[in-house]
């Protein structure tokens, strides 16, 4: 059986990509626990992974920024999480027009059976995407940033719907306030305050991502000395999607956004094949 | 890439998608020879649209002052420059690239990435070029002639718009029925790849929500036959809003068809850009050939000229005066008797105006009343 397994991780691997494997490893902890210690990761290999810039759909960047991301992975048997660290010389957040936030994303098929195309999938054939942002992180932490906080010396009149007395107008709910935030009365979720750093998305193709309400995964970015290191956790089966069993080989992408480059959408830094990961059985 | 046909240019072009026209078109006309910077238009849009958080700074509709001002700061002569020189004979297609054609690889269209200081400048005494009276005009060494004029914008709902090409998301779409481009707010995640890539900077990015916003055409009402907001406020009545053809489909009694392809007085502006806008000027005569050939495109010329003689065309001149006659989208005019007429899509009457109005001249001196009057004319 174990031989099977390995014949089995090498081939796809020689398929797949170019490089060494991930080994996730199990452990005796649970990995459901938020935030995750960085120290979980302390027995697991760490892998170097080769990305590009983003070469399939313009807008795409020119240079490849983040020409590498180190990976470790280890699983409970029932939940998974991976350290991924990579060098980004300035932390980014977004905020101001033009001002864009770090990310990493990990994909996943959501059949292993054929694969389907790395670039985000396609018709019929999905991905599963945990994508962090150090924006989002920053919304669950301090909030959205309010308009005073980007712009300190900004002096608006009044906003509509806005008094401070409101006098007869007692009984203006946030829902009528809204009707004048275009995003939030469309229900974008990009416009609420994020509760997880992690979106879960699901893709079909380029501009095809749409997320998934209720993520079950979370994470936790910290930068310091030039160097974000972002810990992605998720059950080993999503609803309606990835589903990864110990024992059996499964496969992932990433991509990396540097914000502080204008690095945003299809400007980023991705994997060129899927990577074997290869899950410790019971 | 696909090819798309381009009548504005003459010729066919590369775009990321392939060219599809809607039903019908929405298109303003306007006349630069009557705007007067009000900014009641840009008031009506921001009134109606854009008063919430995060668009404290933003106008779909706003008006600058040429040559120096824009809104963002230098938004035309950055993506000129950046074009460089592109050759354009008239009555020819156009020879040089459009920014769909010199884009680099990596990118949908070629374009700069405004700053967000850039947006903060929204006509704050760009026309203000002289001080206290006895100090004299302040603008002084210029290297040419002193003159400017008003230029009112809105999104120009492009044929084919490069906000919605570089668009990763499909977030941004055309709709078949007006041809107005929206932002689908449900959909965009704030890349903000529209606000680099509009050469006419109308895409602009809302900080509290998120996500980008533009100009919606006010397509509530244009559903009910309304003109926008920005055209019925027009206290200049220097604006009209319908639908206008491609030329091979022209109607002379549509009043956008009228005055862009029947009387060719009405031009779209940057077309060497390549987006088809569906924004079009009669523009203003006073202004440097040169440069309104620059903005205009090599029709410019032309177009002045006729714009001048058409004291000899009572057609014309009935349809000027139907601009800001009523709230209602004209489908139709005729001008008959001295009287201007406008018509709604299923041919009945809207408004009726006389091209001249009456004239009453009073004696200046009211012998009955005795008292002294002021003709107002
Ligand atoms: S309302 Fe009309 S006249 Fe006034 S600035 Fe706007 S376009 Fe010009
Ligand atoms: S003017 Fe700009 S924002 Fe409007 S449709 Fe054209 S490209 Fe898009
Ligand atoms: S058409 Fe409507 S949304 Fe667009 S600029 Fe005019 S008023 Fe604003």
């Amino acid at each position: 059986m174990r031989t099977a397994f390995w014949m089995a991780a090498i081939l796809s691997n020689l398929g797949a990509h170019l490089g060494a494997d991930i080994m996730a490893g199990k452990v005796a902890l649970d990995l459901s626990v938020q935030p995750l210690k960085e120290d979980v990761f302390k027995e697991a290999k760490e892998e170097v992974v080769t990305l590009m810039a983003q070469p399939m759909v313009a807008p795409r960047p020119a240079t490849t920024l983040t020409p590498e991301i180190r990976v470790r992975a280890v699983h409970d048997g029932h939940w998974i999480a991976f350290l991924l660290t990579w060098a980004d010389t300035e932390r980014s957040e977004a905020g101001r027009l033009g001002e864009f936030s770090d990310a990493v994303a990990l994909e996943f098929p959501v059949k292993e059976e054929p694969l389907p195309p790395i670039f985000m999938g396609t018709k019929d054939m999905p991905v599963h995407l945990l994508h962090w942002r150090a924006q989002y992180q920053r919304d669950r932490e301090k909030g959205p940033p309010e308009m005073k906080d980007l712009y300190p010396n900004m002096n608006p009149d009044m906003y509509p719907m806005d008094f401070k007395d409101q006098g007869k107008l007692q009984g203006i709910s946030e829902e009528m306030r809204e009707v004048y935030s275009h995003g939030k009365a469309a229900g974008n979720p990009q416009s609420y305050r994020k509760e997880s750093a992690v979106d879960e998305i699901f893709a079909e193709g380029f501009g095809s991502s749409s997320i998934i309400h209720n993520p079950q995964s979370h994470g936790e970015g910290r930068w310091s000395d030039g160097r974000w290191a972002v810990v992605l956790a998720r059950p080993l089966a999503l609803v309606n999607g990835s589903v990864l069993v110990p024992g059996q080989p499964g496969h992932i992408g990433l991509a990396v956004w540097q914000g502080g480059q204008d690095e945003v959408g299809a400007r980023k830094c991705v994997t060129m094949s899927w990577i074997t990961l290869l899950m410790a059985g019971e | 890439m696909p090819k798309v046909k381009n009548w504005q240019i003459g010729r066919e072009m590369e775009y990321p998608y392939e060219g599809q026209r809607p039903k019908r078109q929405w298109a303003i006309v306007f006349d630069l020879n009557k705007c007067i910077a009000c900014q009641t238009c840009t008031l009506a849009c921001k009134t109606t649209w854009t008063s919430g958080q995060g668009q404290e700074y933003m106008f779909w509709n706003n008006v600058e002052t040429k040559p120096y001002g824009g809104y963002p700061l230098g938004w035309d002569v950055r993506i000129l420059e950046k074009l460089g020189r592109q050759d354009w004979e008239k009555n020819a297609p156009l020879e040089g690239k459009t920014v769909f054609e010199a884009a680099a690889p990596t990118e949908r269209a070629l374009h700069f990435f405004p700053k967000d200081e850039d947006w903060m400048y929204p006509n704050n005494g760009e026309d203000d070029c002289a001080g206290r009276v006895e100090g004299g005009c302040h603008i002084k060494d210029l290297p040419h002639d002193r003159w400017f004029f008003y230029l009112p914008r809105t999104c120009a709902h492009c044929t084919y718009p490069a906000c919605l090409a570089a668009c990763p998301r499909k977030a941004i779409y055309k709709r078949a029925e007006d041809g107005i481009v929206l932002i689908d707010q449900s959909r965009c995640k704030g890349y903000g790849e529209c606000v680099r890539a509009c050469p006419y900077k109308k895409s602009m990015y809302n900080p509290a929500t998120r996500v980008s916003e533009k100009c919606v055409g006010c397509y509530p009402a244009v559903e009910q036959g309304l003109q926008p907001m920005c055209v019925q406020n027009c206290i200049g009545k220097i604006r009209i809003m319908g639908f206008i053809s491609p030329p091979w489909t022209a109607r002379a009694d549509n009043p956008v068809d009228y005055l862009v392809h029947k009387k060719g007085i009405a031009l779209p502006y940057y077309p060497q850009l390549g987006l088809e806008p569906n924004i079009y000027y009669i523009p203003p005569v006073h202004a440097p050939r040169e440069y309104l050939a620059q903005m205009f495109g090599p029709q410019a010329d032309d177009a002045v000229k006729r714009y001048l003689e058409l004291r000899q065309d009572p057609i014309a001149q009935g349809l000027l005066v139907l601009m800001g006659s009523t709230d209602c989208i004209l489908h139709s005019f005729k001008v008959a008797d001295g009287l201007a007429s406008g018509y709604d899509e299923k041919g009945g009457e809207i408004v009726q105006v006389p091209v001249v109005e009456p004239l009453h001249a009073r004696a200046a001196y009211d012998e009955k009343l005795a008292t002294v009057r002021t003709n107002t004319p």
